[in-house]
């Protein structure tokens, strides 16, 4: 038996496949029946998991056995698309299931033999993506269509949201609205809540909107427009105002229409609602960590709005899609493609972002790890309802974006900084060592300014307290436990730096003490140029920059650093 | 051939569920993607703590020149990593049709890391008109890697089905306790005692499900096993401990009997005159086996009660007899299309069933209890739980005011 020689990291936190991407894209059809061609055991989990999500995902199955699988289950395939035609559906969809792509079944053969019109097959590759499953699956749609239909004027279809796709019902529901107010209408969704006259009238729509463009979709529009002659959108994102309002101008557009009255009014709105008291005065101190690896688009229009509209500062986000990846690094931190959970836990503390957007699995870790704010934007979610109310889309998600932010994390943060109520105000003059009063400062000075004061104040009583219990002065080490033991986990890793430095009081090098770039340590040949480039790194971290160059230039079997090595490693540090 | 299946879980969730709520063992499922996705996303409802699964992502070229070697490689990734006392590889159905030899990646890795225990169990498609024996399977794997000991002399070990009553079946320990019966439980929420399982001489299952355990424990082990009857509601536990009793000649657990019944009788005596007056016509379909003892404890109340079971082992033989005899209980034992179909067939009153019978139930508006929040069902307390709060947790007044609702605006709800 042959040893694997690579090393791969344990998959322990799993991500959806071809077979769900194919399923939720086929159950959102709600006159078409969708037909599991596979044991009960596939059936179930997949029944009950998109049951979570969406309240009226139904399907069929053909509950094979060892026995079935092994001998062929042609004929429980027949049998029960007999059963499901006697109920009356629009169109038969067959998903086949990993262990029938093993045996490799003649479905094709028992669809023909059975003779309902609007039957479609879909086999999902073992090992494909759920986003490589929802395009293979909306492809396979693209058979139902009638190819030549009257076009409707003023009419797109929206392409991408499928069940199971956290939320796509708001933003469905927001878009739509959107585009009624300029005038334009959604004449079918692929595939979440079309009915299967909608999806054959597809083609008479004069544009395809891709609106999950990292996920799923543009193949699929980029084969419509071959087949059907519909050109496609996939370059705005709608989320955020300015991206919500440049995706509606691009659809005006293209009809012809003068979209202006609509997004002044809008915009005076949006605005309006930005100049809340409550808005900058907290985004401007948030700092958030997204971690969507099933929604890469969710994850590329959350970080850019909250960069750059609302003064969020994005500290990290992990996503599955490399191309996600590659548009993260202009706005936010440090960029994880499909991490484990060691690495995301990791990512989550270093960061000790403010906030959390993510999925079930990151809400565990992230609470394991003292982290409190969390928003849900990702599936899998256990159990989490969604309906029209919350888009995360559209001006109307935008401004869910933030109230969600604000309400959720605002009083979160207070109230976990905040002292007792009861507590006592002062417990008497108790003195301070220099170092520890350093190092409160320097704690203050990470806090955000909306629960500075009232954080301090509960450290400084805790500090005190201790101080006289024991009967001595407040010390750095009591700082120290205070501020491990007492305050929220997003600050710890900021607090460790503290602790790190204020033992060399005195000696504390600033970020403006010059570190000369000679007087690096440097274990291999460095060109002059990428040399100048470490001008660029504050002096604190520029040995560490070295060595982290260094080690990146060893791992990609480089003799030397050279300015186009440091580009690189630049980029995927998503700096 | 039925449209659906509405069993609660894929066996290998049952698997999966049962050995992760052991402490020491940790469970590696062998499957590709959806399987691994499905199992622990359905899965995290009733796990604790833990939430990684460990997963071979059995691909493509894995299905075609075999996954072996893979699934050797990350045996010992979770060796290193955790140091658990038992791995056990959880074989789903495209290895098995593929053909992987299990047994020959454990003895290798037997040879090469002696101190690791590593076992298997089948699960899939092994069971498709039984799920919840993928969690007796379970079992049987831990099973095989516990060592012989020496049996305690009129010792008894209690045999629960599912991991959720690992440390919590004190309903029916702590009774056999103060009757000075040497006594096992298994599970148990630890493996080191989950061991000791091997020194009961007679065990008594108290469910239908762990019929394989129970043979294993016999023909491996040297235990006895007597099944009695699941002991639930009054009756049902009376009888069980009773039985425990004569077998064991313990007088004093006879005298303990007679006292809970004395404490529980007054209240089973009302709630049985409420369901005098309000008739419940009871549907309760394929669950972890709690299908069967729900529905045991509501027909002691006086409920007419239809089961569709989850399984036909043996044991499943003997309390269906005793069901019927005692309280005319009917089981549903032919295949029926869809939940749907069986609702408009039987019209009951109410039903338990699974999560994902829901989307046909709740469009009909029929009050309904999903299986699994109803386990732990051992003993006289949960029965005068259950039976004291029945009408108020079907909640019948928000399906009548959705009902008038409905009919007050013409709408007929969608059903697919």
């Amino acid at each position: 038996m042959a040893e694997i020689k690579q090393d791969f990291k344990m998959q322990e936190l799993h991500r959806p496949s071809a077979f769900e991407g194919v399923l939720w894209t086929t159950m959102g059809i709600r006159d078409g029946i969708t037909v599991f061609h596979a044991p009960p055991g596939c059936y179930i989990n997949q029944h009950v998991n998109a049951l979570v999500n969406d309240w009226s995902a139904e399907m069929y199955s053909t509950n094979l056995s060892y026995g079935d699988v092994m001998q062929g289950a042609e004929k429980q395939l027949e049998s029960v698309l007999r059963k499901v035609i006697a109920r009356g559906p629009k169109a038969i969809f067959i998903v086949t299931a990993p262990s029938v792509e093993v045996t490799h079944d003649d479905v094709e053969g028992v669809a023909q033999n059975v003779g309902f019109k609007d039957t479609v097959i879909i086999r999902p590759p073992i090992g494909g993506t759920a986003g490589e499953g929802k395009d293979a699956a909306f492809r396979a749609l693209l058979d139902l269509m009638d190819p030549a239909p009257q076009k409707q004027p003023r009419s797109i279809n929206i392409i991408g949201p499928t069940y199971s796709t956290f939320n796509w019902r708001a933003d469905v529901f927001e878009l739509s609205r959107m585009l009624a107010g300029i005038g334009v209408e959604v004449n079918c969704v692929l595939s979440a809540g079309a009915t299967v006259q909608e999806l054959k009238q597809a083609p008479r729509a004069a544009l395809n909107v891709c609106i999950y463009p990292y996920d799923c979709g543009v193949a699929t529009a980029m084969e419509m427009q071959k087949r059907f002659g519909i050109p496609y959108m996939a370059d705005i994102i709608p989320i955020g105002f300015a991206n919500s309002a440049g995706w509606l101008e691009k659809i005006a557009d293209f009809f012809g229409i003068d979209a202006r009255p609509y997004l002044q009014k809008t915009i005076a709105n949006c605005f309006e609602f930005i100049c809340a008291n409550m808005v900058f005065a907290v985004t401007f101190e948030m700092t958030a960590a997204l971690s969507l690896e099933n929604n890469n688009t969710y994850a590329v229009g959350i970080s850019e709005f909250l960069a750059q509209e609302a003064g969020v500062q994005v500290l990290m986000c992990s996503v599955s899609s490399a191309a996600a990846a590659q548009r993260l690094s202009a706005s936010c931190g440090e960029i994880l493609i499909s991490p484990t959970i060691e690495q995301k836990r990791d990512a989550f503390v270093q960061s000790a972002a403010m906030v959390i957007y993510g999925n079930f699995y990151d809400k565990k870790v992230s609470m394991d790890e003292g982290f409190k704010n969390f928003i849900f934007a990702d599936i899998p979610t256990i159990g989490y309802l969604n309906t029209e109310n919350r888009p995360f889309m559209g001006f109307m998600g935008a401004k869910y974006l933030v109230e969600s932010l604000v309400n959720e994390v605002y009083m979160g943060i207070f109230l976990e900084t905040k002292g007792e109520m009861m507590g006592p105000i002062s417990t008497g003059a108790v003195p301070w060592d220099e170092a520890a009063q350093q190092a409160m400062i320097k704690i203050a000075e990470m806090m955000p300014h909306f629960v500075r004061a009232t954080a301090t104040k509960k450290l400084h009583q805790v500090a005190e307290q201790y101080a006289k219990e024991r009967n001595t002065t407040v010390t750095l080490a009591i700082i120290q436990e205070v501020a491990d033991k007492f305050t929220p986990t997003k600050f710890k890793a900021q607090f460790s730096s503290v602790f790190d430095d204020v033992p060399q009081v005195g000696s504390v090098q600033t970020e403006d003490e010059e570190v000369p770039i000679e007087s690096l340590n440097f274990s291999m040949p460095w060109e002059d140029e990428a040399k100048k480039m470490l001008e660029f790194v504050p002096s604190p971290f520029r040995q560490e920059a070295v060595s982290g160059t260094e080690q990146y230039a060893r791992e990609h079997s480089s003799a030397a650093v050279t300015v186009t090595l440091m580009e690189e490693f630049r980029k995927e540090l998503g700096m | 051939m039925p449209l659906k299946c509405y069993e609660h879980v894929c066996s290998t969730m049952m698997a999966l569920t049962n050995l992760g709520k052991i402490e020491g063992v940790i469970p590696l499922l062998h499957g590709p993607q959806p399987c691994s996705y499905q199992n622990q996303v359905g899965s995290m409802s009733c796990r604790p703590a833990q939430l990684v699964t460990a997963g071979t992502l059995v691909n493509k070229s894995e299905v075609i020149f075999g996954g072996e070697a893979n699934l050797k490689h990350q045996v010992k990734n979770l060796y290193e990593k955790y140091h658990p006392k038992i791995i056990v590889i959880i074989n789903t159905c495209v290895p098995q049709l593929i053909g992987e030899d299990i047994a020959g990646v454990i003895a290798e890795l037997r040879q090469e890391i002696p101190g690791l225990k590593v076992t298997s169990c089948n699960t899939g498609f092994n069971f498709p008109r039984s799920m919840p024996l993928g969690g007796d399977a379970a079992w049987v794997a831990l099973l095989e890697t516990f060592e012989k000991k020496e049996k305690v002399p009129g010792s008894i070990g209690i045999i629960g089905s599912h991991g959720q009553e690992a440390g919590n079946l004190a309903s029916l320990e702590v009774l056999l306790k103060k009757a000075g019966l040497p006594c096992f439980m298994f599970p148990m929420p630890h493996i080191d005692s989950m061991t000791d399982i091997v020194q009961a001489e007679t065990i008594y299952p108290i469910q239908m499900t762990p019929y394989l355990t129970c043979k294993c424990l016999e023909e491996t082990f040297g235990a006895r096993t007597c099944y009695i009857e699941v002991p639930v509601g009054m009756e049902g536990t009376s009888r069980f401990f009773r039985g425990i009793a004569d077998r064991q000649k313990s007088q004093k657990l006879h005298d303990l009997v007679d006292e809970e019944e004395r404490r529980v009788r007054p209240e089973f005596e009302k709630i049985k005159s409420r369901f005098a007056k309000q008739h419940v016509r009871m549907l309760l379909v394929t669950g972890m086996a709690n299908e069967v003892s729900i529905g045991k404890i509501l027909a002691e109340f006086g409920a007419e009660v239809f089961i569709v079971p989850c399984m036909k082992n043996q044991f499943y033989q003997q309390e269906k007899k005793i069901m019927q005899e005692r309280h005319g209980v009917t089981f549903i034992e032919e295949e029926f299309e869809t939940l749907g179909d069986l609702i408009n067939e039987i019209k009951p009153t109410a039903v338990q069933v699974e999560f994902h019978a829901q989307v046909e139930t709740a469009p009909r508006l029929i009050p309904t209890m999903i299986n699994m929040l109803y386990l732990l069902e051992y003993g006289y307390d949960y029965a005068l739980d259950l039976g004291t709060n029945f009408f108020k947790n079907l909640h019948q007044p928000v399906y009548d005011n959705w009902s008038a609702l409905l009919n007050k605006y013409g709408v007929q709800p969608w059903l697919r």
